[in-house]
């Protein structure tokens, strides 16, 4: 019945306003067509408002007390690495008069680093490797320092040498983790700043890339006050970025930088184009992620997994319970008492080598327990690998690189306090396949609300920048040209 | 009939497996832990007198890396929670450079008589005190003291002469001890095993061979730490010799669901639990005292039972990192109150000299890896896995429990495992490394423990 009185009403109503005249229509129009866009209006304030940012705040790191008279130095200096003969002999001495303890038989890397492998690593090191000449390496992009919040913040700024006319050039922030450094991206550098000279055609694609070292890493001032975690390195960095004299920038990151650039994105929307990963770190285990975990492993496609996550993520227990739990002893540790755990590996650079170099073995590829030497020369050269143990050396910067897992983790165990926040920029991400676990999209849209593009790459590990430049700048790339034409 | 015929036999069978599990002994773990191949010819089972030594070019090569020592300043007012504090550190350096005298300390080591034996293939270090004087018709009771890590031999060196001689030192004289220290292999001056899966229950066999091999067929075991757990397993492999386990460390590794019910609802309902009220004392507010001390003073543990030869490298080539690692624990080890003094508080309850000589003992052997390595043989497959963790204790068990041990377990949940305690006493102050810092109450506890196992006979009792 009431099915024909509607339309019925409806046309009577229409004829009514149709029969107005036209002062009469506007008094009924106008009123109606600003609630309508008053309405959108509100509608689009709040929603906007709804994409809470985690606070910048800020603070202060340097020794003392903060020096309230004038303002904090904000030149940008440049800075080249040096060594010295006396540098050199000292590691030399050390090398020499290194104590080792024989391995356990058919220990392979089950035990940790293999003591044989390591005498092998250090006879190169002490015979073949060439300080001076990796120095000079390091140098051939240009580094700069600058002091933010107190502390001397070191990076690296490479530009590209020729950009073609009219092309832009998008600002890329690169963040390193432990137990690496900026000397992870340099082999990735030349692909995003020279892309065609490389064979990779992307097109109208050119970046210039700055990786800065996170306070306590490498060159830059390790801070002198507790409580330095991501929140505090992601203000830092932006501020960076600022001083620099960027307004919009993309942000790439893996292991502790994932995190960090996560932080930025959550920080400052508005500067960050784009957020691209090599990791994703998610912490909360919620009841429903339980129950979809149990059921993936017999119906994958019914809670949102592909074959290959299937592939990566099962068996669960083993590969996300177990295996983490065997990996985790450094995070342990370094997270509840740094300043012991790195007391000795600043005082003897074999056992800095050996500390470091057995992740650049396990997080590789899981494989390279059962082997003798790790597997480290089958993706690494030792130079390459000597050169980031290297930079932790000179600077003495491991027991500060440690710290950095107490004032992140002892607060926040389970690293997801800012995942409420989400991550709404455009995000990239890049899952390798020998990555120490594996984040399915299905969990990562939980946090990242706006993933353009998410890619299974076909090979590398944790170490991805380091171990596959190629792979990774070309998924950075088509990321990027993705967000551009958006 | 039939049905209750049936009900009568299969009670009468699930008794029988039940009970007989229980009781079931751990089985000797026979084992070759020398290089290579097991030779065909019979074992050397001579008992080798042994003298700790040193040289100049140890002393020399240890000054050079002391002098080349380089540390981090650590961050503002953070006293001892990041870990030892290296401003703290420099002075034991200093200390350990200018005062400390190796020599002197080796002719400390060496008052007490060392062995050597070859067990299972590898070199087996004790040191065997025997009393000075026996009273008429009196004999000494063999007593086998195993330390843990990172101590050694060398933390019985005080509560010793309170065993072997106690007249002297105001101790009731009425039961007198011989006592033997092993080195646990893998550590300080016996050798490290060659051959993978060296745990507990490897050692317990070993130091059983030695006892027998010493000629003792009845014996006492006290232990604490990694101490605790060998002896345990030795009274698991051998109750008919052990005449009592005494322990300052009774943890227990299968927790249930009566330990969680215990842990949420124990404070209101002590009685119910067991409690007394000491327990509730020291174990409550459980979060902050059990789970949170676990999870901050673990990281150490975790990181051994997987990567022991990564972590120990570096401590073996700086003395400076090892002492590091090593004062840390006897720092928070013995009051977590510690970690808030800047000096970790490491000089009111130890002095310089014993704490660096038990740091010399690992450095001059080099064995950091191989102590290291324990922790991944027993724990690598998980905590409550294992055989002898299911198995209970029936030998008289006596329990010292100090205060400021790193978790305290209570009578109610050790008489699970430990099915014959005689005797079980809170002590009035210490902490893990009770002999060192304690010896006097632990000795005490000790004597009186085996006062009541004597007077009753009870190793009798349960064999009967």
């Amino acid at each position: 019945m009431w099915q024909e009185i509607l339309p019925n009403a409806w046309k009577s109503v229409l004829s009514r306003i149709r029969s107005f005249e036209y002062s009469q229509k506007n008094a009924v129009l106008v009123p109606v067509a600003a609630l309508g866009v008053g309405g959108i209006l509100i509608c689009w304030l709040r929603s906007r408002h709804k994409i809470k940012t985690i606070e910048m705040g800020d603070g202060w790191w340097g020794s003392g007390e903060r020096s309230l008279k004038g303002r904090e130095d904000d030149s940008i200096r440049p800075f080249k690495i040096e060594t010295s003969d006396k540098e050199i002999e000292d590691l030399h001495r050390r090398l020499d008069q290194a104590r080792y303890t024989p391995h356990v038989e058919g220990a392979a890397f089950h035990y940790g680093f293999n003591s044989s492998y390591l005498k092998e690593v250090v006879s190169y090191w002490r015979n073949q490797f060439d300080w001076r000449k990796q120095v000079e390496v390091l140098n051939k992009y240009p580094h700069f320092h600058t002091t933010i919040e107190g502390i001397d913040i070191h990076f690296i700024h490479v530009k590209p040498s020729y950009v073609p006319h009219g092309r832009a050039v998008q600002p890329l922030l690169m963040v390193h983790g432990w137990p690496g450094s900026f000397y992870e991206f340099y082999k990735i550098i030349p692909l995003l700043t020279e892309p065609a000279k490389h064979g990779l055609n992307e097109g109208d694609l050119v970046f210039e890339v700055i990786c800065p070292s996170i306070p306590g890493y490498g060159f830059s001032e390790a801070p002198h006050q507790q409580g330095f975690d991501s929140i505090a390195t992601a203000r830092i960095f932006h501020k960076l970025m600022k001083r620099l004299g960027f307004k919009e920038y993309y942000i790439q990151g893996g292991d502790w930088g994932s995190r960090i650039t996560t932080n930025m994105a959550q920080m400052l929307p508005q500067s960050v184009r784009g957020l691209h990963l090599n990791i994703v770190f998610l912490g909360k285990q919620s009841l429903g992620r339980l129950i979809s975990i149990m059921l993936g492993a017999y119906v994958p496609w019914l809670v949102g997994l592909s074959r290959e996550d299937a592939r990566r993520v099962y068996p669960f227990m083993q590969k996300n319970v177990y295996d983490l739990l065997r990996e985790s002893g450094y995070l342990h540790i370094q997270a509840t008492k740094p300043d012991t755990a790195g007391c000795g590996l600043n005082d003897s650079p074999v056992g800095l080598a050996a500390y470091i170099l057995e992740k650049f073995s396990t997080w590789t590829d899981k494989s390279f327990l059962h082997k003798d030497d790790g597997g480290l020369e089958s993706k690494y050269s030792l130079d390459e690998l000597l050169t980031n143990v290297m930079i932790y050396w000179v600077t003495s910067s491991i027991v500060s690189s440690m710290r950095y897992y107490k004032e992140n983790i002892s607060k926040d165990p389970n690293l997801n306090a800012y995942n409420r926040f989400g991550v709404h920029v455009p995000t990239g991400i890049a899952a390798f396949p020998q990555e120490i676990v594996h984040t399915p999209r299905t969990w990562a849209k939980d946090v990242y609300k706006n993933i353009v593009t998410y890619s299974y790459m076909p090979r590398g590990g944790h170490f991805a920048a380091f171990e596959e430049p190629k792979l990774l700048a070309q998924d950075i790339m088509q990321f990027v040209r993705k967000v551009e034409q958006m | 009939m039939l049905l209750e015929v049936f009900l009568v036999l299969g009670t009468v069978i699930i008794y029988f497996l039940f009970s007989k599990k229980k009781e079931e002994t751990l089985p000797f773990k026979d084992g070759w832990w020398g290089k290579g191949q097991k030779p065909d010819t019979e074992e050397d089972t001579t008992i080798r007198p042994f003298k700790v030594e040193t040289t100049e070019e140890e002393l020399s090569d240890l000054f050079r890396r002391l002098d080349q020592a380089r540390f981090t300043e650590p961050l503002e007012n953070s006293c001892f929670h990041y870990g030892i504090n290296s401003v703290y550190l420099r002075k034991v350096v200093s200390y350990w450079k200018n005062q400390f005298n190796w020599k002197k300390q080796v002719e400390v080591l060496n008052k007490y008589p060392h062995f050597k034996t070859k067990i299972q293939g590898i070199d087996i270090h004790f040191v065997h005190v025997k009393p000075p004087r026996l009273s008429e018709g009196q004999s000494a009771k063999p007593l086998l003291m195993v330390h843990g890590w990172p101590g050694s031999f060398y933390e019985f060196y005080k509560i010793i002469p309170l065993l072997t001689d106690p007249a002297s030192h105001g101790l009731s004289d009425e039961h007198v001890f011989e006592v033997i220290c092993p080195s646990i292999p893998g550590y300080g001056f016996s050798e490290a095993p060659h051959k993978k899966d060296f745990n507990s229950v490897s050692a317990a066999s070993v130091f059983y061979e030695l006892m027998l091999r010493l000629g003792f067929n009845e014996f006492y075991a006290q232990g604490g730490d990694w101490g605790w757990l060998i002896c345990t397993n030795l009274a698991q492999i051998a109750p008919n010799h052990m005449k009592g386990l005494h322990l300052n460390l009774a943890s227990v590794s299968k927790m249930g669901f009566t330990h969680l019910l215990s842990i949420l609802l124990g404070r209101y309902f002590p009685g119910l639990f067991g409690f007394q009220e000491e327990d509730i004392r020291r174990m409550f507010p459980f979060l902050e005292k059990g789970l949170y001390r676990i999870l901050s003073e673990s990281g150490y543990a975790h990181i051994q039972a997987t990567k022991p030869d990564t972590v120990g490298c570096g401590l073996n080539d700086s003395p400076v990192g090892l002492a590091a690692y090593i004062l840390e624990k006897f720092s928070s080890w013995t009051d977590m109150e510690f970690q808030n003094l800047e000096d970790g508080g490491l000089e009111r309850k130890f002095n310089l000299d014993d704490l660096l000589t038990n740091i010399m003992i690992y450095w001059v052997s080099g064995c950091i890896v191989s102590s290291m390595r324990f922790y991944k043989e027993n724990l690598q497959k998980g905590i409550g896995t294992q055989k002898h963790e299911k198995l209970t204790v029936q030998v008289p068990t006596g329990i010292a429990s100090f205060p400021n041990e790193i978790m305290h377990t209570p009578q109610a949940w050790a008489q699970k495992k430990y099915t014959n305690i005689v005797s079980f006493h809170f002590m009035p102050r210490g902490g893990h490394f009770a002999a060192l810092e304690e010896p006097e109450l632990l000795a005490k506890d000790i004597l009186q423990f085996v006062g009541k196992v004597e007077k009753e006979q009870l190793w009798k009792k349960k064999r009967e």
